[in-house]
């Protein structure tokens, strides 16, 4: 046998054994890792509501701005009581992702910073600040913080998108 | 050499960090906190352990070397990056915090330096049990020199330490007492490259203090 | 059309692979003492780094998603970097001796190179589309050079300064590195 078939050979069944174990692998922990992240995502929502208490719907959007809202309906009814919007804007460092919840008389039950790439000990430090803010059709009392304006700045971005669509979404758009 | 000295020369004498300098990149990037540094020897441990047993095992059988030896680098590289998965899909399912922290680096296990070095320069020619001696040793090496760098960074930025999870160390204290606040820029990229640089000099500082009081004993001890 | 170019310039300053993302520093140490082997070595990165992106994002979107396999991505990853690197070699070789000559004695130490492998990662986790992969692959390397160009003409001076003897070297790289990393960090709120 040439040398050149060989070696192509002992590369294919190793190849073969290598791809087989991660096959295992993965098998094995594909379910926990899928539940993890279905436990971590409904922890972050059920810090504003208890989603017992409703029909959760969920859509996403091929969007940069918006990419998931999560429409909690009244149980068994087409009544929307609130919105929770995963939402995301440019920051000092890039994309500042955070879900805002909405109640339907648009007051805000609470906002959270998910992800972010703002520089520790600066911009990292105010993501977990308070803002001020109660309600979206009044985004005026934003408390920005001096000193690192694009951070405040991707924030307030934030509150913006959701504030520009919130009204239709009550009324039943829901569309991107 | 004996069992003791394959397992210890990865601490200090050839340690693959500070005397090699070798895997810069993870240990830059990763030491932003005692966990994130730990966390990434944790996975380099598992990897340079598994990859430098097997490929002593394939190496050290006469039939299996002479069918690898045309293509060896590929079959190493090819093992390293499997075991590398292995690690990867264990954390996501496990340890998902530490996960999401190391995030790239943990694939860019397989380019670390150090591993493929190590299954080159030893395992492919040292006995299985030596090999992967060795490869514990160099690992632990690897992580206690992450880990200094990780302390000094995270006690100067922040002024924590944080060992695992919850379980930190809040020094923030002891900056108050002096009337400082910590100095963000060490937990920064930029701070990486400081603190790296300062602790090499200053252990390259130490390494020839003693070089030369060695000479200095040997000069006095032929008269 | 903005998004491009904000993509790009997040690519080549203000995520710039040397100095905020830690990937290739072991060329960008070993390999920044003279210019002529900054630029060398930088060209045959960019060049290396995009064919691979291209390939690995074909691969990645049309082979592994579409089998459901995605769990070999770093296998599959490294081998295609690793073979790309022999292809060019042999290909430069046969085509241009004269750029063989130039990149030649880099081509083989790019297999190891985080940087390549690292940004075809990034790609797939930034969930790029391929015309984004392009632009951020080459601006990725476009930074890269510029990092490494300004570092070689720096270090060309450091070598006749008068660092103290345990500073010499790498140490005092890296403490140069720290202040090159923090006025590239200043410009991300440019984006």
């Amino acid at each position: 046998m040439n040398s050149g078939l060989k070696s192509g050979l002992v590369l294919l069944v190793l190849g073969i054994i290598c791809g087989t174990l991660l096959a295992v692998v993965n098998s094995l922990t594909a379910e926990t890792i899928a539940n993890n992240e279905l436990i971590e995502k409904n922890a972050v929502l059920e810090e504003f509501y208890n989603l017992n208490n409703y029909d959760l719907e969920e859509k996403t959007f091929e969007s940069d701005e918006v990419s998931t809202i999560y429409v909690l309906k009244e149980k068994g009814t087409d009544n929307i009581n609130a919105i929770i919007y995963q939402v995301a804007a440019t920051g000092y460092n890039g994309p500042i992702t955070m879900l805002i919840a909405v109640n339907s008389d648009y007051s805000i039950e609470g906002y959270t910073v998910l992800t972010h790439s703002e520089d520790p000990g600066f911009g990292a430090d105010i993501v977990e600040k308070d803002f001020l803010i109660e309600s979206v059709t009044d985004l005026d009392p934003f408390d920005s913080v001096a000193g690192v304006t694009y951070t405040s700045n991707g924030i307030l971005g934030c509150f913006e998108i959701v504030a520009a669509r919130a009204g239709q979404d009550f009324g039943g758009g829901l569309d991107d | 050499m004996t069992n003791r000295e394959n397992l210890f020369k990865g601490f200090v004498k050839e340690n693959p960090l500070f005397v090699s300098v070798l895997g810069m990149c993870p240990s830059l990037a990763v030491s932003t906190s005692l966990e994130n540094g730990l966390g990434m020897g944790l996975g380099v441990f598992f990897v340079l352990t598994l990859s430098n047993l097997i490929i002593s095992l394939i190496m050290s059988n006469e039939k299996l070397a002479a069918l690898v030896k045309p293509v060896r680098i590929p079959v190493y590289i090819v093992v390293i990056a499997t075991l590398v998965t292995i690690v990867e899909m264990l954390m996501h399912a496990f340890i998902p915090d530490l996960y999401k922290s190391l995030g790239v680096f943990i694939p860019l296990i397989v380019v670390n330096c150090i591993i493929l070095g190590r299954a080159e320069a030893f395992a492919s020619s040292n006995t299985p049990k030596d090999a992967a001696l060795d490869g514990m040793g160099m690992a632990l090496g690897f992580t206690g020199a992450i880990a200094i760098i990780a302390i000094f960074r995270e006690f100067l930025g922040a002024g924590t330490i944080t060992v695992w999870g919850n379980l930190v160390i809040n020094l923030t204290g002891l900056f108050d007492f002096i009337g400082i606040t910590p100095i963000g820029i060490f937990v920064q990229p930029a701070g990486a490259f400081l603190s790296f640089g300062l602790i090499l000099g200053t252990i390259t500082a130490i390494g020839n203090k003693n070089a030369a009081k060695k000479l200095a004993k040997e000069a006095l001890a032929n008269g | 059309m903005d998004s491009i170019i904000a993509l790009a310039f997040t690519a080549f300053i203000a995520e710039n692979i040397i100095l905020s993302q830690f990937l290739g520093i072991c060329p960008f140490l070993g390999v920044s003492t003279k210019r002529s082997n900054a630029l060398g070595m930088g060209f045959a990165v960019l060049f290396v780094m995009l064919i691979s992106s291209m390939v690995t994002y074909a691969l990645y979107t049309y082979v592994l998603e579409a089998l459901d396999i995605v769990y070999m991505r770093t296998i599959v990853f490294i081998i295609v970097i690793a073979s790309l690197v022999q292809m060019v070699e042999t290909f430069i070789k046969k085509v241009s001796p004269a750029l063989y000559k130039a990149l030649g004695i880099y081509l083989p130490l790019i297999t190891t190179n985080c940087a390549v492998l690292g940004v075809a990662i990034l790609n797939i986790t930034k969930e790029h589309s391929f015309g984004e992969t392009v632009v951020y692959t080459t601006f990725i390397g476009l930074g890269f050079i510029f990092v490494m160009y300004i570092f070689s003409m720096i270090r060309e001076r450091i070598d006749k300064a008068p660092v103290p003897k345990a500073f010499q070297g790498i140490p005092i790289a890296l403490i140069v590195a720290s202040i090159l990393a923090i006025i590239f960090a200043r410009f991300g709120g440019i984006v």
